[in-house]
């Protein structure tokens, strides 16, 4: 798209190709009327970050959900209401002072989506996928997450059975702050393990 | 693993309200795929991730979603003629 949108530029060859799957979808009578919408809608208001910083943080606020949330994640979370497509076996990993877990998908871009949505674009880039394996303490350096070398990183490779979701340390200095503060706090990197807090 | 990759030229997003899309193609060939995972694959979503695999494998440096799209076109390709019925009226699953 151009700035000038008056004057659009004629369709590139893979919205064309987009095009003719629509149309041949809607022909076989697989796509419903308002479905490109309606998963669009949610996916850019309903379901993102948002949701795994409410888990994180009442897993902060109440040692008993914590608990829930490190041994059945799928259930814990589902509490909250979140859960279906890409979410169906979430196993949470806890972030302590000597551990910390990162999230990658080495061979697409498995991802706990009704947790923390859509990957970001570098999730799914094929330096991230590699890298993350390879040399992790590296990258997570060049990515602003400098970690002091007795601190072991454990990365969780995600597939289509399992999800995982980092649950990261509590801030210092939080003590005093509501839930709904401290889920305010928690960013989309911490819970892939590629930020603290 | 080969020669080491660079995350250098990557925009690496910092903050949690990124878009999920940058084109609204990307987002339409998004729910089109959760469409035919529903309505011809009954919510099985392991074929088409396993054609995401492949389409990604076969062109690793190609921009994700026409990775994408050339899974779901390879997935729809192995849809018979006729496709299933949608009779079933169960929503999307996706949330």
């Amino acid at each position: 798209m151009g700035e000038h949108g008056h004057h659009p530029a004629p369709p590139s060859p893979v919205e064309q190709r987009v095009a003719a799957l629509q149309a041949l979808l809607t022909e076989r009578g697989l796509l419903p009327e308002g479905f490109v919408e309606e998963v669009t809608r949610r996916y850019e208001s309903e379901i993102g970050p948002m949701n795994g910083a409410k888990v994180v943080a009442r897993a902060w606020v109440d040692p008993s959900y914590r608990e829930r949330l490190l041994a059945d994640g799928t259930a814990a979370i589902a509490e909250f209401g979140f859960g279906g497509a890409e979410g169906d076996h979430m196993v949470v990993v806890e972030n302590t002072a000597t551990i910390h877990n990162v999230i990658v998908c080495t061979l697409c871009s498995c991802y706990p989506w009704p947790v923390l949505g859509l990957p970001p674009a570098w999730y799914k880039d094929p330096p991230y996928r590699a890298r993350m394996v390879r040399e992790p303490r590296a990258l997570l350096a060049e990515m602003g997450c400098p970690l002091p070398h007795d601190v072991e990183i454990r990365v969780w490779d995600s597939s289509a059975e399992v999800r995982y979701l980092v649950l990261p340390l509590r801030p210092a200095g939080t003590e005093g702050l509501t839930e709904a503060e401290l889920a305010g706090m928690v960013t989309r990197d911490s819970m892939i393990g590629v930020a603290q807090l | 693993m080969t020669a080491p990759l660079s995350l250098a030229g990557l925009d690496l997003p910092r903050r949690n309200g990124e878009l999920a899309f940058d084109a609204p193609w990307q987002s339409t060939v998004f729910a089109l795929a959760a469409a035919v995972v529903d309505h011809a694959f009954a919510g099985d979503r392991e074929p088409f991730r396993q054609q995401l695999v492949k389409a990604i494998g076969a062109d690793p440096g190609r921009p994700y979603w026409e990775s994408w799209t050339a899974a779901l076109e390879a997935l729809v390709s192995t849809l018979p003629e006729r496709a299933r019925s949608s009779s079933s009226v169960h929503q999307a699953e996706l949330g």
